[in-house]
């Protein structure tokens, strides 16, 4: 929104129910993040920026789920640790 | 009419007035309040204002404390920028949000539309900033 000297960006707003946000969902906006293509970019450039995000994408979601498994392993120790052995066992199957 | 989106007036000035730094690190601290349908936040606001601010699990009065980005002049644009912010494992309804100095007397910055209800259950409501560069950061300067 412009309004002469200052202007407010575009935002978004993302909910969810019963869970939380998958690592996809986490990526894609991170993706938007490190890799802007202008619509006015060169058409060679454009398209080596939309498969560089392309190839770099399923990279992050694995390290993304790499750093979920990881926490829920800490997760259910400290859990186990405290004697809570069905919250940490909960825990692990997720 | 409900929260709208824009660049407060009372801002532009304290801007000129040097109220504000959005350095991170050793800049101010910036706050984002969420705010019901009932909420008339607009260019007028000048402070943050606990009335009609929502309540609800994993919401706490005041809102988040936000993430700045250093302010930057890619072009002869000058911009700052947020990282973005989650209310985790909440169960809220908003409408709008308000961003403010915390550190200057809660003086309002810009408010944010949502356009309708936006609620999330047992869940995550975050707010997603732009791309930190001329065309899309979330505070722009021309």
């Amino acid at each position: 929104m412009s309004e002469g000297f200052g202007s407010v960006g575009s935002f978004l707003v993302k909910t969810t129910n019963n869970r939380g946000f998958s690592p996809e969902e986490i990526t894609e906006d991170l993706l938007t993040k490190l890799i802007f293509i202008s619509t006015e970019s060169h058409p060679a450039i454009r398209d080596q920026a939309i498969a560089f995000k392309d190839q770099i994408r399923p990279v992050i979601v694995h390290y993304m789920k790499q750093v979920v498994r990881s926490d829920r392993t800490t997760l259910a120790a400290q859990l186990s640790k405290q004697g809570h052995h069905d919250m940490a066992e909960i825990i692990r199957r997720l | 009419m409900p929260v709208t989106t824009a660049f407060c007036t009372s801002f532009k000035r304290q801007l000129l007035q040097g109220q504000h730094n959005f350095t991170n690190g050793t800049g101010n601290t910036f706050k984002i309040a969420l705010y019901t349908s009932t909420s008339t936040l607009d260019a007028t606001a000048t402070a943050y204002t606990a009335t009609n601010e929502i309540t609800g699990t994993g919401y706490t009065a005041g809102g988040n404390t936000l993430v700045n980005v250093t302010p930057t002049s890619p072009t002869t644009t000058a911009i700052t920028d947020f990282a973005d912010t989650t209310w985790a494992s909440s169960t809220i309804t908003a409408n709008g949000a308000l961003i403010y100095n915390a550190n200057a007397t809660n003086a309002a910055t810009i408010t944010l539309g949502f356009g309708s209800d936006r609620s999330s259950s047992n869940g995550d409501f975050t707010i997603v900033f732009p791309l930190a560069d001329a065309t899309n950061a979330i505070i722009r300067i021309a």
